[in-house]
């Protein structure tokens, strides 16, 4: 796979991307751009395709049609691995090492070393609020602290491209609004976030919201663009509006095709 | 490629380990509780035992040598002086009673004529029967002699051993094979465990997002677990030799390097396997198709040469086989790494083939 630059300095470009596993079609013609510096939304049931999008995004794994460039590279390439982070879904974490070991560990992966490697194990420690903790091993830990050190390995090594799947599940509403600051800080550095959420609160907080169903993008827009365009107030029934839409545009389109 | 990547994931393993201590306890101790027990067990016989014997010159000595009655169970073979040694090493007979050329002569000069027993002593059962059948033949002799003159030209016998001696015993043999068969299965199993949960976690995700290369990950985990499986090997060693009073010639280092490299083909085996498996039972369901058949047939139980053909061609395709002669030429016969240079090829094509298979499956991974 080359790498050559692409043409549009946004951070994520998504074009007319297919993604098919043997039987099924997870990403159906999906085409999207992420500016720098957005935090972007992806919303969508189970199934819908999110984690495929991400996974993609990531390069693990080439999609079936189209293309897609993070950081000006085509994907997949190694070469942007060291500027992206990443929050998996479920904690993942070595059970047995303490939280700093395993900031460490991840912050050597990612290339860095001796004092700038503690300065930022300091500063990740303090922005997930665990200093107190640092030495206590993660299996003794409750299941909000798991993901926060979760959070801390994505953000050890200062990525310039964050992908957070479901990042604030098991977290109190206090800290909640803690990461979504943060994330605002980041956000003003010129840090591009893409967030896969299931809570609306969360997805409020989001610049743009991508909603996924069926492996589809049926729209990509600011949350309030949504709900005026769907003439609904809370996002569950603006969903049911657009993937309504989508299946009378299939039917028309169907018709088109047999007229 | 970088060396501190591979290291801090070797060294992430180390510290891993080192905090489960269940399992450092599984390492280290299991083999010795087995190794113990074993020697207290042990007792076991061969069937297939070979004695050659050098009769003395002329007629009337190939005459004697053809009236030695034996039991059932040790076939006789009747060589020349210059066969006896190399024969042994060959692994042709288990032992040689040599009669002096000139036998004949001494007993009508009314000497005492002098036999030898050469053993080759690497099996010291087999060892033992012989010793004891030879002393047995000859006591007999002495007594079937019709007066207290003749008595007195009884032969005399002299024991010598190839390998080993008469302090040799079963466990002296078998601790080589015990070394490989459990620096083999723990790695394997520790390994395999280690991955599947590096894939039911979710942190392979993050090792294959981040900048780390196949290779950066395989060999990370190779010198994590080689690390334990010398460690365990160093342990055992020491068990055996300072406790169980085991007695080896071998050199050391010569048994490491074996060691490492059946442990870089059981790491790679186990990351490969992991990949078959949703849970650690069914990692468990593979030891009888990978670890079992290895232990029966690799030399622990029954000798590779005395296996039905299939299986011994079976045998000559499995790891276990050949780090077992490997470790019992070094540590019983007090071979060099030269000396075993097949064994070790055979070991270095496995690791190898094993590195390809892990990182093949590492490979389908990322799609």
């Amino acid at each position: 796979m080359t790498s050559a630059p692409s043409p549009s300095s946004d951070p994520i470009v998504v074009s007319d991307v297919v993604k098919r596993f043997s039987d099924v079609t997870a990403l159906d013609h999906v085409t999207l751009s992420v500016a720098r510096g957005e935090t972007f939304g992806l919303i969508g049931p189970n199934g819908s395709g999110k984690t495929t999008l991400i996974r993609l995004l990531l390069g693990l794994g080439r999609p079936t049609e189209g293309r897609i460039a993070v950081l000006g590279h085509a994907m997949p390439n190694r070469q942007v691995a060291p500027h992206i982070g990443y929050m998996t879904q479920s904690s993942a974490l070595y059970n047995e090492l303490s939280i700093r070991e395993n900031l460490k560990f991840f912050g050597t992966l990612y290339g860095l070393r001796g004092k700038r490697l503690k300065e930022r194990i300091t500063a990740t420690l303090e922005l997930v609020d665990l200093t107190a903790r640092a030495d206590s091993p993660i299996q003794t830990l409750s299941g909000g602290m798991r993901q926060r050190v979760s959070l801390g390995c994505a953000l050890i090594h200062e990525p310039e491209l964050i992908f957070l799947d479901e990042p604030t599940v098991g977290i109190d509403p206090e800290l909640r609004v803690t990461f979504w600051d943060y994330f605002g800080q980041l956000n003003q550095r010129g840090v591009t976030l893409i967030v896969s959420t299931h809570n609306l609160d969360e997805a409020i907080r989001c610049h743009r919201l991508g909603l996924l169903r069926f492996g589809k993008l049926l729209a990509a827009d600011t949350p309030a663009a949504i709900r005026q365009q769907s003439g609904k107030d809370d996002f569950e029934q603006a969903f049911l509006y657009f993937s309504q839409r989508a299946e009378q545009v299939k039917h028309v389109e169907q018709a088109e095709r047999e007229a | 490629m970088s060396f501190i990547r591979v290291m801090s994931l070797a060294g992430r393993i180390v510290r891993q380990f080192v905090r489960d201590r269940r399992t450092l306890a599984l390492l280290f101790l299991a083999p010795l509780l087995v190794m113990t027990l074993l020697q207290i067990v042990l007792n076991s016989s061969d069937s297939s035992v070979t004695l050659a014997i050098v009769p003395p010159s002329g007629p009337l000595g190939a005459a004697i040598a053809s009236n030695i009655k034996l039991p059932d169970s040790i076939s006789i073979k009747t060589i020349t002086a210059d066969q006896a040694e190399p024969g042994l090493k060959n692994g042709d007979y288990d032992g040689v009673l040599i009669f002096p050329g000139d036998f004949l002569a001494q007993v009508q000069q009314g000497q005492r004529p002098e036999l030898e027993l050469r053993l080759e002593g690497s099996n010291p059962t087999v060892a033992r029967q012989l010793s004891g059948i030879v002393t047995l033949l000859i006591h007999s002799i002495a007594t079937a002699q019709p007066s207290a003159q003749q008595a007195a030209l009884t032969p005399t016998l002299t024991t010598t051993y190839l390998y080993g001696g008469p302090q040799f015993t079963q466990t002296d043999a078998f601790a080589p094979l015990l070394i490989g068969v459990f620096s083999f299965f723990f790695v394997f199993l520790l390994t395999s465990v280690a991955f599947l949960r590096e894939r039911s976690q979710g942190t392979i995700e993050r090792l294959l997002v981040a900048p780390l290369t196949r290779t950066e990950l395989v060999l990370g985990y190779v010198f994590g677990f080689t690390l334990f499986a010398l460690a365990q090997s160093a342990v055992i060693l020491l068990y055996v030799i300072f406790v169980l009073r085991v007695h080896y010639v071998g050199n050391p280092f010569v048994i490491f390097l074996v060691t490492a490299l059946l442990t870089i083909g059981g790491v790679n085996l186990g990351i490969f396997i992991s990949a078959f498996a949703r849970n650690e039972l069914q990692i468990v369901q593979f030891i009888p198709l990978v670890i079992v058949p290895q232990i029966l047939l690799g030399g622990l139980f029954f000798p590779v040469k005395t296996l039905p053909v299939v299986l011994y061609q079976l045998a000559h395709v499995m790891p276990l086989t050949y780090a077992n002669f490997a470790l019992q030429d070094v540590m019983l016969k007090g071979f060099g790494a030269s000396d075993i240079v097949g064994d070790l090829i055979f070991l270095v094509g496995f690791a190898l083939v094993m590195v390809l298979l892990a990182a093949f499956s590492l490979r389908q991974e990322k799609v």
